[in-house]
C-alpha cells in the first residue's frame, strides 16, 4: 500500500525534473530563429559562445559573490545563533521564529526595503554622511551592495542549522574547555566550532547554492557591474530572446553546483535514513 | 522588551560562570596572582556580551527594511526617504487599480490550488516514502529534496521551457502546477518526520480493531498527522503566495501572480504604493506562517519550530 | 455482563479444538524484533491454548514471546508453519480478518477520539446499529470501571486508565482470543497488583482465552492457568505455574522462575557430587554415570531445624542474612565459594527461638523429592505439546 501512496508524488516529481532538465540540455543545443523563436537542434554555438570572456567574468563573479556570502553569513550568523541557543533562556522559542517568520514573508518585498534603506537617500547613508562619510559613497550598485543584499536574503539559511546544531550540543563541554583553556575564544574556536562542524557546514552550503543563482539582489542593490549568471539568465529569457543561450547558461550553473548538490545529497540521505530508521 | 530580558538572562548566568571559574582555576594555578583572575573574568564576560551585542543589531537590520516599507506605505507624499505625515493614499490607490487587484485575486487563487495540490500529493508522498521499504521509496526521498537545494532560477527556467517544450501556454495553470511542485517538497520535508515519529501500534490497533489498512490510513494515521498537515497547509499558501521567481518564469500574460507585478513595478520605476502592497503582503504572510507554527497548540501538541524541524 | 455464550463458538469448533493452535511455528531474520542468535525470533514453537485459559508466554527480553503474539494476531506472518484460531487455519489473514484482538504494549489509544468512541471504533467496524453500540460501549466501560469518563479525551487520563480504555476496546468486540502485549509493564508496582487481580477477575467474568506476554515471572505465576516459558525464541517448557515452578524441565526454566540454587556437579549412583563441594545424597534418578548435571532446590523447600527424619541433610556456615519482612533469606555457605540460600518466614514459631546470625554453623535439609536434577546439556529445541 504504502507503494502505491508514494507513487503519484513520485511520478510528477520525476517527470517534473527529469523531464524539464532534460529538455533544458536539449535546448543548450538549440537555435533561435529570426523571429526569436527557439528550436532544438544540434548546434554548439551556444557552448562557444559561453567560452567568451565576458561570460567567464560573470560566472566567476556569481561564485565570489556566493562564496563571500556564505562567509559572511556564517562569521554573523555563529554570534547570533549562540546567544539565542545558549543564552536565549525561556524566549529561545520566540526568538528564532521572530527570525524565521519574516524570512519566509516577502523576499521582494524585503529585498526592497532593503535596498530602499541603503540606497543613497536611505535614512543609513543620510545618517553616515552627519557623521563624516564622503558624498561620492554609495552602497548600491557596488559590488558590497549586492553582497550586502545576498547576506539578507539568505542568511537565515545559516542561522537555523547553527542553531540546531548548538543546541543539541552538550553545554558542559563548554564549561569544561573554558577550564581547560581559559580564553572564551580559545574555547569557542577549539570546542564550540568541531562540535558545530555538522551545522556549519550545512549552512553553508544552504547559502551558497541558491545564493550562486540569484538574480534579485543584484538587479535590485546593483547595476550591470554587478550582474551575476541570474541576471544573465533572466535576460535571454524574458530579454534578450535567446532562450537557447539561457539554456546553456543554466546547463553551466546546474553543472557547476552539481558538484555541491550530490554532495549534500549523499550526506542528507545518510542523515534521514539513521534518523528514520 | 525581549531584548532587555535577553540581557538580564545572560548578565546572571555570566556572574555564575565567572565565579565558577574564579573558583576552579585559582587553586591548580597556584601561582595565579588575583590580577589574572580577575582578567579571566572579564574577559568571560565580555564574550557573550558580544555575541549578544551582535544578535541585537541583527534583529534591528532584520526589521528594518520591513518597518521602512511599512512607515512609508502611510506617507502622505510621494517621497520614499522622507516621512511627511500619516496618509491612506496609497492603500486607496492600491484598491482602486484593478490591475493590482485581479493579480491580488490570481495570487489567491494559485495559492489556493497550489495549497490543496501539495497536500494531497504531499502527504502521500510523505507516508509512502517513509513506510515503504523499497526501491521506491528510497528514491521518493531522494528525488523530492532537489528542489529544496537546486536555485530556483533553475527551477523556473526547467519549468518554463518544460512547458514551452510541450506547447502549453503559459497561464495560470502553468503557475499552480510548478507551485505544486516546488511545494511538495516542503511538504514532504515538514511531514516526514512526523510519520517517523507516529506510533505504529496506532495503525496496527485499528486494523486489529477491524478496519483495512486504507480505512486504518483514514480513521487514525491522519487525524493523528492533522497538525502537521493542517501547519504546512498554512505554510505552504503564504510561501507560494510570496514566490517570485518561479511565478516570474512560468506565468502567462495577464493577470500576473502579485508577485511578479510588484517586480515589474520596482523595475519600471518605484510608485510609492509598492509599499503599500508590500505591507500588506508582508503582513499577511508574516500573519500566516505565524498561525502556522501555532496551529499544533490548539491540538494540544506543542507548537513552534518543531514543525520546520524536518529541514 | 454475560459470559460469551456458545452461539458464538464458530460450528466447526468442538469442545477438544484448542481456541489457538500454533503448529511448528518459525520466523525468522527480518522480523521486527527478533533476538535470537541463529537469526530466528522464533524457532519451531507448537502451542495448544484451550478456549477460556489464561495462557501466558514468559520469558526474557528477546526469547520470541511477543513475536509469537503478533504472529496470533496478524501483525507478522510466519515464515514457517501455520496459526489455526478454532480450528481454522489464519495464517497470512490480516488482523482485521481474524477473531482476535489485542491490547498493546503502548496501549495504542486513539488521541483524536473521545473514550467512549474509541471502545466503539472497533463495533462500528463491524457494522453494528448505533443505539447497540452505545449499550455495549457503556457496559464495557463499566466493566472496566471507565464509565464516568466516557467523554473524555485519551490526552487527559492516566497510563492505567488508558490501558483500561485499551482493554474495554478490544473486549466490547467479543473476540474469541484476547492478546495482551506487556500490558502492566508501564505502570507502578501497586497498580500493577492491583490490575492483575483485575483482569484475572474480567477473564473469569468474561470467559474467553487471554494470551498474556510478560517478562515478570511473579505476575504470570499469579494470573495463569498455564504457562509457556521462552527462551531464544524456543518454549522450554510449557505447564501450569506449579509445573513450571516446582518441575522446571530446564536449567533456564529453574533459574528463570525465582531463585533456583542451581549448582553444578557430576552424577553418580545416586548422588552428585557437586563441583567444589559436598556429594548430594538424592536417589535414583535412572540417568548415567558421570554426566554432568545441575541440581536445584528451592529456598524455601530448605528447612533450617526440626528436620524430618528422611530429610537430606549438608552442613553449613551463614554467611549472609538478608531480612525482608516476613521472611529472611541466608544465605548460606556449604563449601568454598559453593552458596545456597535459604527462605525462611519470620514467624518466631520455631522452638529455636534464635535467628541465625552470620557465622553460625547450622544444618540445611530438605525432602528428596523437592531437590531436582536436570541434565546440564543445553536444552534441544523439541516442541512442547501443552498437556
Amino acid at each position: 500500500m504504502w507503494n502505491w501512496l508514494a507513487l503519484p508524488g513520485t511520478l510528477w516529481m520525476s517527470a517534473f525534473f527529469l523531464l524539464s532538465l532534460a529538455l533544458v540540455l536539449l535546448l543548450s543545443f538549440g537555435t533561435t530563429d529570426n523571429n526569436f523563436n527557439p528550436h532544438f537542434g544540434t548546434s554548439l554555438a551556444n557552448v562557444k559562445a559561453l567560452v567568451d570572456d565576458a561570460y567567464l567574468k560573470v560566472g566567476l563573479r556569481s561564485l565570489v559573490y556566493a562564496a563571500l556570502t556564505a562567509v559572511i553569513c556564517l562569521v554573523v550568523a555563529y554570534p547570533v545563533a549562540y546567544a539565542i541557543a545558549l543564552y536565549g533562556g525561556r524566549f529561545k522559542n520566540a526568538l528564532i521564529a521572530a527570525i524565521v517568520v519574516p524570512f519566509f514573508a516577502n523576499y521582494l518585498v524585503r529585498m526592497f526595503g532593503w535596498s530602499v534603506l541603503l540606497g543613497d537617500d536611505g535614512p543609513i547613508l543620510k545618517a553616515g554622511r552627519k557623521l563624516g562619510l564622503p558624498a561620492s559613497f554609495h552602497i548600491l550598485n557596488t559590488n558590497t551592495g549586492v553582497i550586502l543584499g545576498l547576506v539578507y536574503g539568505f542568511i537565515v539559511f545559516m542561522v537555523l542549522p547553527l542553531y540546531a546544531a548548538l543546541e543539541r550540543m552538550d553545554v558542559s563541554l563548554i564549561e569544561a574547555g573554558r577550564d581547560l583553556y581559559g580564553g572564551p575564544l580559545r574555547t569557542f574556536l577549539t570546542v564550540t566550532v568541531p562540535a558545530t562542524r555538522q551545522g556549519a557546514l550545512a549552512g553553508l552550503v544552504l547559502v551558497f547554492l541558491p545564493a550562486v543563482g540569484d538574480f534579485v539582489s543584484a538587479q535590485l542593490m546593483g547595476g550591470p557591474d554587478q550582474y551575476m549568471i541570474g541576471n544573465l539568465i533572466q535576460q535571454k529569457f524574458f530579454e534578450g530572446n535567446n532562450q537557447p543561450l539561457g539554456s546553456a547558461l543554466t546547463m553551466v550553473l546546474m553543472l557547476v553546483l552539481l558538484v555541491g548538490m550530490i554532495g549534500y545529497l549523499r550526506r542528507a540521505r545518510k542523515d534521514e535514513q539513521d534518523a528514520v530508521r | 522588551m525581549s531584548r532587555r530580558s535577553e540581557l538580564a538572562s545572560p548578565a546572571s548566568a555570566n556572574q555564575k560562570q565567572a565565579e565558577m571559574s574564579a573558583v576552579v582555576t585559582s587553586s591548580p594555578a597556584a601561582a595565579a596572582a588575583a590580577a589574572p583572575t580577575k582578567q579571566r573574568r572579564r574577559r568571560v564576560e565580555r564574550k557573550p556580551r558580544v555575541a549578544i551585542a551582535i544578535t541585537a543589531i541583527f534583529f534591528v537590520l532584520l526589521y528594518l527594511p520591513i518597518a521602512v516599507v511599512v512607515l512609508f506605505s502611510f506617507n502622505s507624499q510621494k517621497s520614499l526617504t522622507v516621512f511627511k505625515g500619516f496618509s491612506f493614499r496609497w492603500y486607496d490607490e492600491f484598491f482602486h487599480d484593478h490591475d493590482m487587484i485581479a493579480s491580488l485575486g490570481m495570487s489567491l487563487k494559485v495559492s489556493a490550488v497550489a495549497m490543496v495540490g501539495a497536500i494531497v500529493i504531499g502527504v502521500a508522498l510523505a507516508l509512502g516514502m517513509v513506510r515503504a521499504r523499497s526501491w521506491l521509496g528510497s528514491y521518493a526521498g531522494f528525488i523530492m529534496l532537489i528542489p529544496l537545494i537546486t536555485p530556483e532560477i533553475v527551477t523556473g527556467v526547467a519549468s518554463q521551457l518544460l512547458f514551452k517544450g510541450f506547447y502549453i501556454h503559459l497561464s495560470t495553470t502553468t503557475v499552480i502546477v510548478a507551485e505544486i511542485t516546488f511545494s511538495i517538497s516542503y511538504v514532504t520535508v515538514i511531514l516526514r518526520s512526523r510519520v517517523a515519529a507516529l506510533n505504529p501500534e496506532l495503525e496496527e490497533a485499528a486494523m486489529d480493531l477491524g478496519a483495512t489498512r486504507w480505512q486504518a490510513l483514514r480513521l487514525v494515521t491522519l487525524p493523528a498527522l492533522m497538525p502537521a498537515i493542517l501547519a504546512s497547509a498554512v505554510l505552504i499558501f503564504a510561501l507560494v503566495f510570496d514566490d517570485f521567481v518561479l511565478a516570474y518564469f512560468t506565468t502567462g500574460v495577464t493577470p500576473e501572480p502579485l508577485s511578479v507585478r510588484i517586480y515589474s513595478q520596482i523595475r519600471n520605476g518605484v510608485r510609492p504604493s509598492i509599499n503599500a502592497v508590500g505591507t500588506l503582503m508582508l503582513v499577511g504572510s508574516i500573519g500566516l506562517i505565524a498561525l502556522a507554527l501555532v496551529i499544533p497548540r490548539f491540538f494540544g501538541r506543542k507548537g513552534g519550530l518543531d514543525i520546520l524541524s524536518g529541514e | 455482563m454475560t459470559a460469551i455464550d456458545a452461539a458464538t463458538l464458530s460450528p466447526s469448533a468442538a469442545a477438544d479444538c484448542p481456541a489457538v493452535r500454533l503448529d511448528r511455528v518459525s520466523k525468522s531474520f527480518g522480523a521486527p524484533r527478533s533476538a535470537a542468535g541463529n537469526g530466528f525470533a522464533v524457532r519451531d514453537v507448537s502451542l495448544d491454548i484451550a478456549a477460556g485459559e489464561f495462557f501466558s508466554l514468559l520469558g526474557p527480553s528477546g526469547c520470541g514471546k511477543t513475536t509469537s503474539l503478533r504472529m496470533i494476531g496478524g501483525f507478522a506472518d510466519p515464515t514457517e508453519g501455520s496459526i489455526l484460531l478454532d480450528g481454522r487455519d489464519v495464517t497470512g489473514l490480516p488482523p482485521n480478518q481474524r477473531n482476535v484482538n489485542t491490547v498493546f504494549q503502548s496501549y495504542a489509544v486513539f488521541d483524536h477520539l473521545t473514550v467512549a468512541d474509541n471502545v466503539a471504533f472497533g463495533l462500528k467496524r463491524q457494522g453494528v446499529a448505533r443505539g447497540e453500540i452505545r449499550k455495549r460501549v457503556g457496559a464495557m466501560l463499566d466493566l472496566v470501571q471507565m464509565g464516568a469518563m466516557a467523554d473524555r479525551r485519551p490526552r487527559t487520563l492516566s497510563g492505567g486508565q488508558r490501558q483500561r480504555v485499551a482493554l474495554a476496546r478490544a473486549l466490547v468486540c467479543r473476540p474469541r482470543v484476547l492478546l495482551l502485549d506487556e500490558p502492566l509493564g508501564a505502570l507502578d508496582l501497586k497498580l500493577r497488583r492491583a490490575m492483575q487481580v483485575e483482569l484475572k477477575q474480567i477473564q473469569r467474568e468474561v470467559g474467553i482465552t487471554f494470551i498474556f506476554v510478560t517478562h515478570d515471572q511473579d505476575e504470570a505465576l499469579t494470573m495463569s492457568d498455564r504457562v509457556a516459558v521462552m527462551n531464544g525464541g524456543v518454549v522450554e517448557q510449557c505447564g501450569t505455574p506449579e509445573d513450571v515452578y516446582e518441575r522446571p524441565a530446564s536449567t533456564f526454566v529453574a533459574s528463570f522462575m525465582g531463585t533456583s540454587n542451581l549448582m553444578d556437579g557430576v552424577y553418580r549412583d545416586g548422588s552428585v557430587a557437586i563441583t567444589g563441594g559436598p556429594t548430594i545424597a538424592v536417589g535414583d534418578r535412572g540417568l548415567r554415570a558421570g554426566c554432568a548435571v545441575s541440581v536445584s532446590v528451592r529456598p524455601e523447600k530448605i528447612w533450617l531445624s526440626e528436620h524430618e527424619p528422611q530429610m537430606v541433610r549438608i552442613p553449613g556456615t551463614v554467611a549472609e542474612t538478608v531480612y525482608s519482612g516476613p521472611t529472611t533469606t541466608y544465605l548460606i555457605e556449604i563449601a568454598p565459594g559453593v552458596t545456597v540460600s535459604a527462605l525462611e518466614q519470620n514467624t518466631d514459631r520455631s522452638r529455636n527461638e534464635e535467628r541465625w546470625v552470620n557465622g553460625a554453623r547450622v544444618e540445611l535439609g530438605w525432602r528428596p523429592e523437592h531437590c531436582l536434577v536436570l541434565e546440564s546439556a543445553p536444552a534441544d529445541q523439541s516442541s512442547l505439546v501443552a498437556a
